[in-house]
């Protein structure tokens, strides 16, 4: 009896053994495990790895997101033809092709992990690995991921939501800029405020509107109807980022004596260096100053 | 059927209301206020309402007052002419925020504030006509301040309200209105807002600008305001400065030109300024956008009214302690005679570097002003050097070798032979050999052999001035 058992442990042992390895490629396990050593230049050893590793299985989405992840131009003298390889476009290719042979798994991770990387050159290549997806990918699929992580309670899942989906926006407003107005919507101040912030950034007149109004809510007389006044702030900022037709808008705003944004307008307006502005400003200069003024109202 | 139609109206009166509520049309005044931004109060410590629109003829214009004006304060003067009135007079002022002030003949305005609401004010009046304090109770606000007495004459009560918002407002223009009080606004002016003007009007580099803020630097209260009024026109003046190379855009109508077709010292105040990008790679000088690209359709208007003369006028005037207590505004119009170098401002600049109780960076600052101008200034900065305190010998003498010439060379070679005072023999070697030319340098080496095997500052001075120049050479 006893024996017998050991026989069945025995041989379902060896089953998992072989099935493990057959799909365990052995290049990207090495490139694994001297990525968790601390031996010197692992990272550099382990590119060369998972290089190898995409030569034996090139459908392997781990370690093309492993490759698109740690390669570096740092490793190779300039001009080489590996130097070429590590670009960030290229390593964000290798990420774009792990998303390619599994989509939900890797599209998530780039939207929720890679992104928050510290080295400014994986974020950028996530970017270019995202902005794939978008063109030739499952482009609902990842409008969905954006959405989920600027509506996130994380202020770096909002942040870094906020940047892929501006620099998307750049090449194709018509479709982030209405998704973005939606946002304006949301409940959370955070995702508002990443929301305009990225409508500045992408810079369509087409958000103008929507943020002019944004603004004027701040004199509305119910608490609940104002926008908060971070978010106000920021709007005013992204009209300056928008420039062109927003600086009649901005205009309005330095010209609205009630308005706490009146200084943020003519800031924008300064840097924005438009001929528009001068003769509003100059008005402002010779508006009254502090004083008591006695009202006679006996008839 | 009716209830439907009850709803119906109760909705079009809800949406009524919903759609006017941050304005108030004030029937009194005649004129319409409106809400403020809620986070003025935040930002900038201002509450109240601000006026948008005045009717002709109304008393609100019939008292000057003008749209876009902040009201924060709401002022009711009671006159008081029988106990009655007093009464009523101190339970309304009383009743907002506890406080009021109380004006008694032939006495400064007292305040009296009490801790809570309903809490007595504690006196009681008697007469008509003349109203005089009958008795003053013990243990309240009144009888804490010893400024009150039995048989003073009360003149009027006066109280102040804060202005929060519309209902603030509403409330009490109509109690005033109604107890025929007069009525008194105070109005806030955010100077956070002007200062922004200013300085955005500096950057703008339009030529508009000049005369407003010559005005605001002349006449202006708000220190602050001023100051920044004086750094907007020194920029405007520096930019007016880059004319020329700005000029060469415009004539080509371009917004790139190869950089060594360019001034070279304009490119680098222009980059500094951050209006041109210059790489020396491509050797291209290119207008940043927004504002390069802006400015050279501008230049030349503001380089004429910069150059019309009325702010050398102001800037001769406004360097001199006398006139100008702040030093940043005397740094700053200094710095526009450095920029626009007129001879008229080589009097008024060596007053500057000789003025004992300038600061002394403000005098050297003169003295670089001085060496801009150059020759023209030169009869004038020997005599500062013959009869001026030390400080004034030591930019004298650093300013001639900047400006440099043979009767500057003599004179300073000359000085350096009679002078005793080592200071002043070390700025004189450092200005000559700043000129550098053939005599400068001989009688250097005279000076290097007089002070022969003596270990003084001058003689280590001199060896340094000499290697340099030997390194220089190779």
């Amino acid at each position: 009896m006893k024996r017998s058992l050991i026989n069945i442990f025995l041989s379902l042992g060896i089953v998992f053994l072989i099935v493990g390895c057959g799909n365990q490629n052995e290049h990207l396990a090495k490139g694994k495990e001297l990525i968790k050593s601390d031996k010197r230049r692992k990272e550099e050893r382990a590119v060369r790895e998972f290089k190898l590793a995409i030569q034996q299985q090139r459908d392997n989405a781990e370690a093309h997101y492993l490759l698109g992840f740690y390669d570096s131009q740092e490793f190779y003298e300039n001009d080489l033809p590996e130097w070429h390889q590590a670009s960030i476009a290229q390593r964000g290719q290798h990420m774009f092709k792990a998303y390619q042979n599994k989509p939900r798994e890797y599209l998530e991770i780039l939207v929720f992990d890679t992104l928050r990387d510290d080295d400014i050159n994986v974020q950028n290549a996530a970017l270019e690995a995202l902005t794939l997806v978008y063109q030739q990918g499952d482009r609902k699929q990842l409008l969905n991921q954006l959405e989920k992580a600027i509506k996130s309670k994380d202020n770096r899942d909002r942040h870094d939501a906020h940047w892929v989906m501006s620099n998307i926006g750049r090449s194709d407003p018509t479709t982030m800029v209405p998704i973005l107005v939606d946002l304006l919507e949301h409940n959370q101040m955070g995702t508002r405020l990443n929301a305009v912030k990225a409508l500045g950034e992408i810079g369509s007149e087409n958000a103008i509107p929507v943020l002019a109004a944004l603004i004027e809510s701040g004199s509305a007389k119910r608490e609940r109807d104002r926008e908060v006044a971070e978010v106000r702030q920021m709007a005013v900022a992204a009209l300056g980022k928008i420039g062109g037709n927003a600086v009649p808008e901005l205009v309005k705003i330095t010209q609205n004596k009630g308005s706490s944004l009146r200084v943020d307008a003519i800031r924008a307006l300064s840097s924005l260096g438009d001929e528009k502005a001068v003769q509003p400003l100059l008005d402002a200069l010779k508006e009254k100053s502090s004083r008591e003024i006695v009202v006679n109202l006996k008839k | 059927m009716t209830k439907n139609i009850l709803l119906v109206l109760l909705y079009i009166i809800i949406l009524i209301t919903l759609g006017c509520d941050n304005v108030y049309y004030d029937e009194h005044l005649k004129m319409e206020v409106q809400q403020l931004d809620s986070d003025l109060e935040n930002r900038w410590s201002t509450t109240g309402v601000v006026v948008s629109s005045i009717d002709p003829n109304g008393p609100a214009e019939k008292a000057n007052l003008s749209e876009g004006e902040l009201i924060s304060y709401v002022i009711g003067e009671y006159s008081i002419q029988n106990p009655s009135e007093f009464k009523q007079a101190v339970k309304k002022a009383m009743m907002n925020d506890n406080n009021l002030l109380l004006y008694l003949k032939d006495k400064d305005p007292i305040r009296i504030a009490t801790r809570k609401m309903g809490d007595k004010v504690g006196l009681v009046v008697e007469g008509s006509g003349a109203v005089r304090i009958k008795s003053i109770m013990a243990g309240t606000p009144a009888a804490n301040t010893d400024i009150i007495q039995v048989g003073d004459i009360v003149e009027k009560i006066v109280d102040e309200r804060k202005i929060q918002g519309l209902d603030d407002y509403k409330k009490s223009v109509n109690e005033f209105a109604e107890l025929n009080a007069t009525l008194t606004f105070r109005t806030t002016e955010l100077i956070g807002v002007k200062i922004a003007a200013v300085t955005a009007l500096g950057n703008l580099g339009d030529a508009r600008a000049v005369d407003s803020l010559i005005e605001i630097l002349k006449h202006n209260r708000e220190l602050a305001l001023r100051k920044a009024a004086a750094r907007s026109l020194e920029r405007l003046v520096a930019l007016s400065e880059l004319n020329p190379l700005f000029q060469q855009f415009q004539r080509e109508n371009l917004n790139q030109l190869p950089a060594d077709t360019l001034d070279s010292d304009q490119l680098v105040s222009a980059e500094i300024l951050g209006l041109v990008l210059v790489d020396p790679k491509s050797n291209t000088a290119t207008l940043e956008a927004p504002f390069g690209i802006q400015f050279r359709h501008r230049s030349e208007a503001l380089h004429q009214k910069v150059n019309e003369g009325q702010l050398v006028e102001l800037a001769e005037q406004y360097i001199q302690k006398l006139n100008e207590p702040e030093q940043e505004i005397r740094r700053a119009c200094l710095s526009i005679l450095a920029n626009l170098k007129p001879v008229s401002a080589i009097e008024p600049l060596v007053q500057v570097l000789r003025d004992q109780d300038e600061i002394p960076g403000i005098r050297f600052q003169a003295g670089l002003g001085l060496s801009r101008i150059g020759t023209p200034a030169t009869d004038s900065l020997i005599a500062a050097f013959n009869e001026g305190d030390t400080t004034a010998q030591d930019i004298a003498a650093s300013a001639l070798g900047n400006i440099g010439g043979t009767q500057t060379r003599d004179f300073l070679i000359d000085a350096l032979e009679t002078t005793d005072d080592p200071a002043t023999q070390l700025t004189l070697v450092d200005a000559i050999a700043k000129i550098g030319d053939e005599p400068s340098l001989s009688a250097l080496e005279q000076q290097r052999q007089r002070f022969q095997g003596d270990n003084s500052a001058i003689r280590i001075f001199l060896d340094e001035v000499f290697s340099s120049l030997t390194t220089s050479q190779e």
